[in-house]
């Protein structure tokens, strides 16, 4: 196998698969929705045909690319209250359609929150991170989604917006399957909240990609480290069909080698990588005690 | 099909679009203005990279329908009046084009990262330029011409001619 094609998307079609054509396929409609009411009452209507379509930059590739063919795209970035991005007293709230780069510019949010801050930071390049918004991070559900282990680890939870009213969804079951969600029809994610982190949480954010620049993760990490209660929550991503959130980890009275020996322990124990374009489930196994140690050491040792 | 109006380098415009019209396509097949280019049409090269009020984005993965109202800036919008840009003229000085393709999209990156910030490090002008493939120079020539510009900018900076000669230098270096 040619090393060289290993590092590029298009390497992911399926074999056989036509080439693709040189402009946006297929034939559907496109509006603009102006409330939460509007945009869910369409998507019910639509029934799977209908789309919300917010940054566009999975989906536009995943459309020109024939895998997803939707008669009706219900843009939701007119819904002012989607903006919504508050770092407060009572945690954050982050409305879906807030684009990445505001994410990780977000000073009140880094301070509280700085593995999402780095993770969005993480993904893709400046200008498709002008585009892509959390939300659609989120409800892509990919297994190496950078967005879902930062938040896994302080328990955010998904307000989803249906035709009849909202509901609070943990983010730990959001995800059904490899980009599958519990979204019903006419559904769609409003708001990503955070509960209020206890003080002198430290989390931290880790990646192991290709190459330096733009790429997906092979295995992406987050943690948060407690002190209060001594517990450190991790979440590892791209080595199970959902991100992984592990059992709380007791630190209090353990060294942090002894930590470290019990995450690496645990995570051996619950992930189940496969083989992909972008690591074989065997490099998968070795890198992520590597990983989880230096994800522990950090935490532990305060960071600074 | 749909009715946009919109702002191309300060120049307001109605076009007809289809919905399914990328604003590459709008920009390009509509306006006529093809300094803006097509490399990989899903996000990963920047060749179509151009300011969408203000902020660089990849034009491949945007609806033409979604930028009603907006302001565009493209390639075609840096020289003025005849007048190449301080980019446009130092990516030319510093031997930052090869084939081209790249270049209109690398300029837009780099307007709109001097833009925020005239004074880059090389590390920012990295960072800002990441989203831009280019397979001919080895991007250092661009990285030169981008310090060049913030310097030419009137601002502090390694100034055209001292670029220019570190560039030599580098050259000769090599040779």
């Amino acid at each position: 196998m040619p090393v060289f094609s290993r590092s590029c998307r298009r390497d992911e079609r399926p074999a056989g698969e036509k080439a693709r054509t040189p402009n946006v396929r297929g034939s559907f409609e496109y509006i603009r929705a102006t409330t939460l009411e509007e945009a869910c009452q369409l998507l019910l209507e639509g029934g799977g045909s209908a789309l919300a379509y917010a940054g566009g930059t999975d989906l536009l590739v995943d459309i020109r690319n024939g895998i997803r063919s939707p008669n009706l795209l219900v843009d939701i970035k007119g819904i002012d209250s989607l903006h919504r991005l508050e770092a407060g007293d009572d945690g954050l709230t982050i409305g879906s359609v807030t684009h990445l780069n505001r994410i990780a510019e977000h000073a009140g949010l880094r301070g509280r929150l700085p593995a999402l801050a780095d993770a969005a930071l993480s993904i893709a390049t400046y200008q498709l991170r002008n585009r892509a918004t959390i939300g659609g991070n989120l409800c892509n559900a990919s297994p190496a989604s950078d967005s879902i282990p930062p938040l896994l680890v302080v328990g955010a939870s998904l307000r989803i917006q249906g035709v009849d009213g909202f509901r609070e969804v943990p983010l730990d079951c959001f995800c059904t399957g490899v980009k599958k969600t519990c979204l019903e029809p006419g559904e769609l994610v409003s708001e990503i909240h955070v509960p209020p982190t206890p003080p002198g949480t430290r989390t931290a954010f880790l990646k192991q990609q290709r190459i330096r620049g733009h790429d997906l993760a092979v295995v992406n990490l987050a943690g948060a480290l407690t002190p209060r209660d001594g517990l450190l929550r991790i979440a590892i991503g791209s080595c199970t069909p959902t991100p992984l959130l592990l059992d709380p980890i007791e630190t209090s009275g353990h060294s942090i080698e002894a930590t470290a020996e019990e995450a690496v322990r645990r995570a051996a124990e619950n992930i189940s990588p496969i083989d992909d374009v972008r690591g074989s489930a065997a490099y998968r196994r070795a890198i992520v005690p590597i990983l989880v140690r230096r994800l522990v050491e950090s935490l532990m040792r305060g960071g600074a | 099909m749909h009715t946009v109006s919109l702002r191309i380098n300060g120049n307001p415009h109605t076009i007809q679009v289809a919905s399914t019209t990328t604003l590459l396509d709008a920009i390009r097949d509509h306006l006529h203005l093809t300094g803006t280019k097509e490399g990989c049409g899903i996000g990963e090269c920047g060749a179509c990279t151009v300011l969408l009020d203000g902020a660089p984005v990849t034009a491949c993965l945007i609806l033409a329908v979604e930028v009603e109202g907006a302001s565009i800036e493209t390639i075609e919008g840096e020289a003025q009046s005849g007048q190449l840009s301080d980019l446009q003229q130092a990516f030319i000085d510093a031997g930052a084009v090869q084939c081209g393709f790249c270049t209109p999209g690398m300029i837009m990156s780099a307007r709109a990262l001097l833009n925020a910030n005239p004074n880059p490090t090389d590390e920012e002008i990295v960072e800002a330029i990441a989203g831009n493939l280019c397979r001919c120079t080895g991007y250092s020539a661009i990285i030169d011409a981008i310090k060049v510009a913030a310097g030419a900018d009137g601002r502090e900076g390694p100034g055209l001619r001292e670029a220019a000669a570190h560039t030599e230098g580098k050259a000769a270096a090599d040779a």
